[in-house]
């Protein structure tokens, strides 16, 4: 069976989130390249798991399934598309044992023969019924994810369940646990694995410590970029591949093409013409965007340095290693192209002096606020009342620009000469957009 | 190591919280590890839970600390604040439905006191900051107060039918407050639409689309309150976007493009 990958959830979900109903099914999967009744296919499964992960979620008949997901921001309670990392498909069998043997090791540490015992009598008879080497396997498996440990001793080895986390902290902690794992995960990238934790935690507390008003943490974030956690999905395959120096393969549609997924035929001759191109790179580092809350891959090609959108990429596979010292001096390259980069421009350096104008006298100074926090390793060099002088190196004029450009007529491009000409011609562009009002 | 383990499959985790089985996976454990290293850690617990978490999730090795220049990240704020002192009491307070009086610094540097109901904490991932939102009992109106203007507040207990009154009327306020804007993809930039959807994308919207047309209408529902911020992204697109439906916004946006022209000389 060729290995799940998910592709297609996460492209399908992340034009669900992006457009939020504006196509129609036919124009959705021709979108993604993918046929209608794939479409139709692929939103039965999803809702199944959002119904079943969100069991408090009204589930009207004939609900749109852009509904189910919409953001609202007072009611959202946690991000909608983590359960995107909860569909990993089972047989009923093997999930049904799984849960069965952390249930019973939840209580107490117990041996292989006595899980085996036990999974005999609890099994329900409609399921196939676990042999010895079965469990045996589960057991090396949740062992590996971490999430039960074989206790020190003499044969026969015993299995606790790993949640010394619970058992440590009081109730009061686990409450400043909780506001933390939410904290981070709303403020810091990567943040998945925390959404996960917090998850399980918020869990934990309402059937063991519960407490009024925990069923919504009164945290609320302002403004989060709805799909990124999607692109984690990708994450860690590529931190993998760059920290033990594995090229890897993969097929890439440019944001800029109109397709963004292609099924995966297995049969050749069926197979339809892709848009996207096949791509074979060494990866270097990823870049996370906070200013459209997007994620990159820097590489290494035989064209020099590549950059691929993080969220173009499908079917990506491992492929050769190589030299270490290759890889170094690659890596040592990209870090002085992009030392520069207001986000991943390799470009020419160049010096941007920018006037800001600072608001009248009786204002809080929210522009001077906003280009310290937000003007990267630009230097404020000359200030009087009026405003100040901002100077930056950066590699290009494009990435900076639109940063630049938010400031309305609060600030002035001095040098160099043709950005300034740009930002004229722009303003010019959007004046004659509101000449008639 | 992958996000899609069989261990965070639906079905297993809908059994176990009927059963109450609590499990962390080594990937959980792992983030944990990294968030207890920022300093916001020091701020959201006490020394001694700190000591017991330092001990559960011992520091990772240098090797792997190294490992974290892997990931970077760009055009983001400076990290002003994460965590703030005040949050654990406030966050108490809110769940539990009490009333406070609130001392806190306003603009011009004098201090104001007033008795209020506070309803959520939120954080601005521009502004790198908490702030509470709360209502202000006598004024009837909704507040929002940065936490680092706040200077002390004390309890004072309300009934819950007071409470559930006044959690009533802030709903009332905030959907009353709330107002509707579409903006116009310029059909002539739709190459680059995902780049414009991905913008708006942290906004309360809905897309249109007119396949005749080819034309992508952006529906957006916001407070006025966060006008400033949204005209801040129509700006960063320049002439890629169009509003033109809200009067306001497009009032500001001519005398943006006006005043610009003007400082180049080019009125």
């Amino acid at each position: 069976m060729a290995k799940e990958s998910f592709d297609k959830e996460i492209q399908f979900l992340r034009m669900l989130v992006l457009t939020s109903g504006a196509y129609t099914r036919q124009q959705f999967a021709e979108r993604l390249g993918i046929s209608v009744h794939t479409y139709d296919k692929t939103v039965r499964k999803l809702k199944d798991i959002v119904t079943t992960t969100h069991h408090h979620m009204p589930q009207k008949q004939g609900q749109e399934f852009a509904d189910t997901l919409r953001f609202n921001y007072y009611d959202s309670t946690g991000p909608m598309l983590l359960f995107l990392f909860r569909a990993k498909s089972m047989k009923e069998s093997e999930s049904y044992r799984l849960s069965l043997l952390l249930e019973a090791l939840n209580e107490s540490a117990l041996t292989t023969k006595e899980l085996l015992d036990l999974c005999c009598t609890k099994f329900p008879s409609d399921l196939p019924q676990p042999d010895e080497k079965t469990i045996r396997s589960d057991l090396k498996y949740l062992e590996e994810v971490g999430v039960i440990a074989r206790t020190v001793g003499v044969r026969p080895y015993r299995y606790r369940i790993r949640n010394e986390l619970v058992q440590e902290l009081t109730s009061e902690e686990l409450y400043d646990l909780y506001a933390f794992i939410d904290v981070m995960a709303n403020t810091q990238v990567p943040s998945v694995q925390g959404f996960l934790l917090r998850d399980g935690l918020h869990k934990h507390l309402l059937h063991k410590h519960p407490a009024p008003g925990l069923d919504v943490l009164p945290f609320l974030y302002k403004y989060h970029y709805y799909s990124r956690i999607l692109d984690e999905a990708h994450l860690y395959t590529l931190l993998g591949a760059i920290r033990t120096h594995h090229k890897i393969q993969f097929l890439y549609f440019s944001p800029k093409s109109d397709k963004s997924y292609a099924s995966q035929n297995t049969n050749p001759n069926f197979e339809r013409e892709t848009t996207g191109t096949l791509q074979k790179i060494l990866p270097l580092k990823i870049v996370y965007d906070h200013q459209y809350g997007r994620w990159y891959l820097l590489a290494n090609a035989r064209e020099g340095i590549r950059k691929f959108r993080v969220e173009g990429m499908t079917q990506i596979e491992e492929h050769v290693q190589v030299h270490a010292d290759y890889f170094e001096s690659k890596r040592k390259e990209l870090e002085a192209k992009i030392q520069f980069s207001w986000l991943i421009d390799t470009g020419k350096p160049v010096e941007v002096v920018v006037r800001f104008f600072s608001p009248g006298k009786h204002e809080p100074n929210f522009v001077k606020q906003r280009v310290l926090l937000q003007g990267q390793w630009g230097q404020i060099v000359e200030e009087d009342e009026a405003g100040f002088l901002y100077k930056i190196t950066v590699n290009g004029t494009t990435e900076i620009k639109p940063w630049l450009r938010s400031f309305g007529s609060s600030c002035e491009i001095i040098e160099p000469r043709h950005l300034r000409q740009e930002m004229i011609a722009e303003w010019k562009e959007i004046a004659t957009y509101y000449e008639s009002i | 190591m992958s996000l899609f383990e069989k261990i965070f499959n639906y079905q297993i985790l809908s059994r176990l919280e009927e059963s109450g089985t609590f499990m962390i996976t080594s990937q959980e454990r792992d983030w944990l590890t990294l968030m207890l290293q920022h300093p916001a850690a020091t701020m959201a617990f006490s020394a001694e839970t700190l000591e017991t978490l330092n001990m559960l999730f011992p520091k990772p090795s240098l090797a792997e600390a190294l490992d974290e220049n892997l990931l970077i990240e760009k055009a983001r704020s400076r990290e002003v604040q994460v965590f703030h002192p005040l949050l654990p009491s406030l966050r108490g307070h809110i769940m539990h439905q009490h009333g406070l009086q609130i001392a806190y610094e306003i603009r011009n540097g004098r201090m104001q006191s007033a008795q209020g109901f506070p309803y959520k904490l939120e954080y601005s991932m521009v502004k790198r900051e908490w702030y509470l939102l709360w209502y202000h009992r006598s004024n009837r109106t909704l507040m929002n107060t940065r936490l680092s203007k706040i200077i002390s507040f004390d309890l004072e207990p309300i009934v819950k039918d007071e409470a559930d009154r006044m959690l009533a009327e802030i709903s009332r306020l905030l959907e009353s407050s709330q107002t509707e804007v579409t903006i116009e993809v310029v059909p002539r930039y739709n190459q680059e639409l995902s780049r414009i959807l991905y913008a708006f994308s942290c906004f309360e919207k809905e897309v249109s689309y007119e396949a005749e047309q080819d034309q992508y209408h952006i529906r957006i529902r916001l407070p006025m309150n966060e006008y400033e911020y949204l005209l801040s992204k129509i700006r960063f697109l320049g002439q890629r976007v169009r509003v033109i439906e809200g009067d306001y916004l497009q009032r500001r946006m001519r005398e943006a493009s006006r005043k610009a022209l003007a400082r180049y000389g080019e009125d």
